[in-house]
């Protein structure tokens, strides 16, 4: 009786086993032949994004993996640049009463009259996009910000892409992991 | 010239990188025909690649070789020594090197969002970390906890005075892991968060940096986990829980002893798992009739309380729909446009300055609700058909003769093994003669 | 035997020791470890409590800066401020990042040697017999039982207690934006509803004195000048009001005339170019504000728009860069469901410069923007429902332009006006009207697609063209009225010229119609009052005393008009 009871539950036992087996071999199967996508990285949209600064505060690292990028091709080279002074300057001068960077990561270089080139310190950016800000409402919209793959650690869930007002944060592909933005032909 | 190479230059990017985006222009960007300045490139940022893929692959083979030699040293060489040199090794690869991304645990909500988002792609490494531990463990049990999961590894590496958990309270506190699973899938599924990766409690450890709340709780199950041993493990991993089940099926199991039981009490407490099991006694004869009487009640509850988890989890459709950045943004509008909200959020602001269609966005919210009503129902009955089992199964009467590992819970760690006189035998640190004086003496 | 005694004691011993230095490394670590922990804790508040409070003085006193851009001290202060904040942070993320490495290895000395100690000290276990394992089982399997039972119970709580959250029923969601019916209850924008100039309301008074106050409900000053007109909603009037420096919006109570709130407008970029000096016939605040019943919107020549709730908070604003417009930027706001249409005509139009931008009024953000092939204008943009569709008219040389206002695009356009186009259109008896100053009144049917200039002309006028005030219709008469007070009536449907007369005084404020009575506003802030019909016939005229240029706001049984200086509040006192 018990022999039979306990043959009985082995053979439903193996039985299960190998429809798990079967299931895991599938499944890992199918996906090996799926026509599967590239090794997927965190960037943002610079064209969707909003500078509202949680690329500083959200990332997993104390120092955000976001930074700030200036594509000078499309800069204007202002005197009074939206991105680099504070909303009512003194005096368009580098003092740190007029600067927005508040870690004073933005160079201001003079090139010829009358403009200037702003050049970003990267160790010193933070990713607050407040000179992204400045930039986008009354300027070009040459400053944005980028996640920084020497950086980022590809956390499954990015927490900044969680906290992303605009939903600019997407995987793009490993191959191409920067959205630069590129002087426009309008 | 410089003009035509620079417009050339741009037109070859643009060609090479299709991700470029393009913006205002409000001041003309100058010439520089006077002091000719050429424009700094932004080539640097470009020039930093992400980690290349081929060490995603090398993840995948450490994971197997931790994987084969965890299961080489709990069946074969019986040696908790090595299954520990191994749990530290993973700590170190898996948790502070990897930073624990990618990890089984959270590949499942990987796959589940796969399943139903087909603009999401797998990645061939997070489809492989989800399914070899579990391949592994239907063969040899789950040697994946004992010496590959890093989460694992940093709890048992401070387990100091684990006390004893009666089986009774560990059997329900688990019913918490299985409706983790179940909402970290949900929640998945539906693209909504991944919430077995935001409330990581250790990752922020490996980081060495992260969010306070998420530092603290960490630091707590740290602390509760030198007396109660890996209370993640055992209270809370979705991952755990799969593994339990298959592990019930895995060919070869971690036994205590490497040969017969000789009921000598020694390995009793020496799980601080608790998985453990000891031999059964005769159940009483009276009120046998009466605890069949409940088995079977139990067996007709167990419908109802199916019926009534569904029921119970559709309903809370539209608190747990807000974990979705959709439906959170679709009421934040209706507040906003009923008048009920005076200042907009950046999310709010942002949706507004698309121009999109305010009804599409309702739409879309609704849609995310109906799934959540849905999957509501699924996870619901999912909980009530565990809690139902859990209430049965202890009226099911099991006999067992010997001191052995519950394949389900057993954490296949190595640490009974040396209480066995046997396995000393088989060591050679105890001969069979002495065992037997010892015997005799007591 | 003895020896092996020996052995044993000996491994005693020897245990006992590298029990004590285990314990002592533990020890040692473990103090290590909370001090390096407490170091972080107190870093961290640091971070997140002390450089807020220091990074928001900054932040005052770079506002302090703004008001004393002389003073030294402060500069070297707000330096010194930014320079240690600057530096704090780096030293704090320095320290977190060594201190978390640090505090590793702490714990995982502290870890090592209480193991070790734990292993030296480490007891043979002592099996115990149990007693009544019979009962035990059973007592378990009970309790198991009840466990889950009591889980269950907390789970259906936290169900019961999420249950109850607010619904929101987006399927249920209606329309929020203003229903026709409010639009056309209120004097939501310049020349109230669609533009036309039309009271709602019949018992609007005829006879007033400013000088005696007779019907003079209030009368108040407006702080600064502007040639805007007021907008009515609900017990709530609008104006704007600036000088070269400053920009307001002003807010009255309608029942008391009291000021109930004023608000600045300040903008980076326009703080930049104060340089801007206004042609004076235009003023500084010639555009007059929209409302859609909650908030209210403004805009100046400086290009800076704000938007204000009712209790004068201000929700956003912008700059959208100065217009570069010939007599200064005049053109009025529209508002169409939650947009803000601002016709931003200006410079040639080689300049490629001129569009229509819609904005959303909650957030101020930028929902549409389409470029207009136009110069600059000084013509005020309408919204008016056509079959159920509503189309944003709009005039400037050469053409008179219908957009669909939810995006922006073009619906149709008619080539019909030339330079400087002053008078802004009307909607009347089925037909747009625009004006070409001086020169020509065009009727157009406006149903067509694309350029219509050839096919929905109904017909042109070129007698006593005005040049500054917009036409009013009551759908079968449509009257103009020139700047130097030629008056003339038309009939709407074929264009014929009926009767036309001279008022011989100057006009700036459009004509406006009440029931069956036209009220001619003119720049002395004489009102003739007039019957609408077969010839011109005065019925009443009254003085206010003041000098006006701006268009009339009427509500039920109120006129509001605004002087140089005051702002009247008209209608029976009783």
């Amino acid at each position: 009786m018990t022999i039979e009871k306990k043959s009985r539950r082995k053979f439903l036992k193996d039985g299960l086993w190998g429809t798990c087996l079967t299931c895991l071999a599938v499944v890992a199967g199918a996906f090996a032949f799926k026509k599967r996508d590239d090794e997927k990285v965190w960037q943002l949209d610079p064209n969707k994004c909003v500078a509202c600064g949680n690329c500083a505060t959200y990332c997993v690292l104390e120092e955000s993996a976001v930074k700030c990028v200036h594509a000078y091709a499309m800069c204007g080279y202002c005197d009074l640049c939206t991105g680099f002074f504070e909303p009512e300057p003194r005096e368009l001068d580098t003092g740190a009463e007029n600067q927005l960077c508040p870690t004073g990561a933005i160079k201001r270089s003079f090139i010829e009259d009358p403009y200037y080139e702003y050049t970003i310190d990267e160790p010193l950016c933070i990713g607050c996009g407040k000179c992204v800000e400045g930039c986008v409402a009354f300027g070009n919209g040459s400053l944005f910000l980028q996640v920084r793959h020497d950086r980022c650690l590809n956390c499954n869930e990015c927490s900044i892409a969680a906290a992303c007002p605009s939903q600019a944060f997407k995987r793009v592909s490993a191959d191409e992991p920067y959205l630069i933005k590129k002087a426009g032909h309008t | 010239m410089l003009r035509f190479g620079h417009i050339s230059i741009c037109i070859f990017i643009s060609i090479v990188l299709c991700g470029v985006v393009f913006g205002a222009e409000r001041f003309p960007p100058p010439d520089f025909d006077e002091s000719g300045h050429e424009l700094p490139s932004t080539d640097y940022i470009t020039n930093i690649t992400p980690r290349h893929t081929i060490y995603n692959y090398l993840d995948v083979a450490v994971l197997v070789a931790a994987l084969s030699l965890s299961s080489w040293f709990v069946l074969k060489k019986r040696s908790r020594r090595s299954v520990f040199i191994l749990m530290v090794f993973s700590l170190v690869y898996f948790g502070f090197w990897r930073k624990g991304c990618i990890c089984p645990i959270g590949a499942i909500q990987n796959f589940s969002l796969s399943i139903f988002d087909h603009n999401y792609a797998l990645s061939v490494t997070a489809i492989l970390f989800l399914i070899l531990p579990l391949i592994f463990t239907l063969f040899f049990g789950r040697t994946f906890c004992a010496g590959v999961c890093p989460l694992g590894a940093i709890q048992d590496l401070v387990v100091l005075r684990p006390i004893k958990v009666p089986s009774w309270l560990e059997s329900s506190l688990r019913l918490f892991a299985y409706i983790y699973l179940a909402a970290a899938i949900l929640f998945a599924a539906t693209g909504s968060a991944f919430i077995i990766c935001r409330y990581d409690l250790f990752i922020s450890f490996f980081r060495l940096s992260g969010h306070l709340n998420m530092l603290i709780l960490g630091c707590c199950f740290l602390v509760i986990g030198m007396f109660v041993a890996r209370p993640y493990c055992r209270f809370i991993c979705p991952y755990g829980v799969i593994l339990r089940q298959l592990s019930r099926l895995s060919k070869w199991k971690v036994t205590i002893t490497p040969d017969d039981c000789i009921k000598c009490k020694l390995c009793e407490d020496s799980c601080p798992f608790g998985a453990i099991t000891k031999p059964t006694v005769e159940w009483p004869q009276i009120g046998y009739t009466k605890s069949r009487k409940l088995l079977a009640l139990l067996i007709l509850l167990l419908p109802v309380l199916i019926f009534l988890g569904g029921f119970g989890g559709s309903s809370l459709n539209r608190s747990w729909s807000r974990m979705h950045a959709t439906v959170r943004l679709a009421e934040r509008i209706y507040l906003e446009n009923q008048g009920l909200l005076s200042e907009t959020t950046d999310a709010s602001s942002a949706f507004r300055a698309t121009g999109e269609p305010i009804e599409d966005l309702y739409d879309q919210a609704s849609v995310i609700r109906k799934q959540f009503k849905f999957g509501g129902w699924l996870l619901g009955s999912f909980i009530g058909l565990v809690a139902g089992l859990k209430l049965i199964i202890p009226s099911i009467r099991r006999q067992r003769t010997d001191f052995q590992a519950d394949s389900a819970s057993c954490l296949a760690c190595g640490r009974c093994f040396k209480y066995c006189p046997k396995e000393q035998v088989r060591l050679k640190s105890l001969s069979e003669k002495q065992e037997i004086a010892d015997d005799d003496k007591i | 035997m003895t020896t092996k005694y020996d052995n044993q004691n000996s491994d005693k011993s020897m245990k006992a020791s590298w029990y004590e230095a285990a314990k002592g490394g533990a020890v040692v670590a473990g103090v290590f470890s909370v001090i390096i922990l407490g170091l972080l804790v107190l870093n961290y508040l640091q971070k997140e409590l002390l450089d807020p409070v220091r990074a928001e003085r900054l932040e005052n006193l770079k506002v302090t800066l703004i008001e004393q851009p002389k003073n030294e001290q402060l500069i070297n202060t707000i330096r010194e401020l930014d320079l240690q904040l600057r530096k704090d942070k780096i030293r704090r993320l320095q320290f977190s990042q060594k201190g978390g490495l640090l505090l590793l290895g702490a714990v995982g000395v502290f870890l090592i040697g209480i193991k070790s100690a734990k292993a030296f000290k480490a007891k043979l276990p002592h099996p115990t017999a149990v007693t009544d394992q019979q009962a035990r089982q059973i007592r378990q399997a009970i309790l198991a039982r009840w466990v889950t039972v009591a889980s269950l119970a907390v789970l259906v709580l936290a169900v019961l207690f999420f249950i109850n959250t607010p619904p929101i029923d987006f399927a249920g969601a209606v329309s929020s934006y203003l229903s026709d019916e409010e639009i056309a209850k209120n004097w939501a924008s310049f020349r109230g509803p669609q533009g036309s100039g039309i009271s709602a309301y019949t018992n609007i008074p005829t006879k007033w004195d400013g000088k005696s106050g007779e019907s003079i409900i209030w009368k108040t000053a407006v702080p600064l000048p502007g040639h805007n007109s007021p907008v009515v909603w609900g017990d709530r009037v609008f104006l704007t009001g600036a000088n070269k420096q400053k920009r307001q919006v002003y807010c009255f109570d309608a029942i008391s005339g009291k000021l109930l709130w004023q608000a600045d407008m300040i903008n980076p970029a326009s703080a930049a170019d104060k340089t801007l000096d206004m042609y004076e016939d235009t003023g500084y605040a010639a555009s007059t504000v929209a409302t859609d019943g909650r908030r209210v919107c403004a805009i100046f020549p400086t290009g800076d728009v704000g938007c204000f709730d009712f209790e004068g908070k201000k929700l956003w604003s912008r700059n959208l860069g100065t217009p570069d417009s010939m007599y200064g930027y005049a053109s009025s706001l529209a508002m169409y469901q939650n947009l803000l249409l601002i016709q931003y005509d200006q410079a040639t139009a080689d300049d490629n410069k001129s569009k229509m931008i819609a904005l959303d009024t909650f957030s101020g953000a930028t929902v549409w923007e389409t470029k207009r092939p136009v110069p600059g204008s000084w013509t005020s943009p309408i919204v008016i429902k056509i079959g159920g569709q509503s189309q944003l008219i709009t005039c400037a040389e050469p053409w008179v332009i219908a957009y669909n206002p939810s995006n922006g695009v073009e619906l149709w356009r008619v080539e019909c006006l030339g330079t400087d186009v002053a008078p802004s259109p009307i909607y009347a008896g089925g037909l747009i009207f625009g004006i070409h100053s001086y020169n020509s009144l065009v009727a157009i049917k406006p149903t067509g697609q694309g350029d219509v200039t050839k096919t929905h002309i109904a017909w042109k006028a070129a007698d006593n063209i005005p040049d500054i005030c917009s036409p009013v219709s009551n759908g079968k008469l449509i009257f103009l009225l020139e700047s130097y007070g030629k008056l003339t009536c038309y009939n709407v449907s074929d264009g014929t010229k009926l009767w036309e007369e001279d008022l011989k005084t100057s006009f700036t404020s459009s004509p406006s119609l009440v029931g069956d009575r036209l009220y001619l506003l003119s720049e002395k802030g004489i009102m003739s009052i007039a019957k609408v019909g077969s010839e011109y016939t005065e019925v009443a005229k009254s003085s206010l005393g003041e000098k006006c240029y701006a268009s009339p706001a009427f509500s039920d049984g109120r006129i509001y008009i605004r002087g140089v200086e005051n702002l009247y509040c008209i209608g029976d006192k009783n």
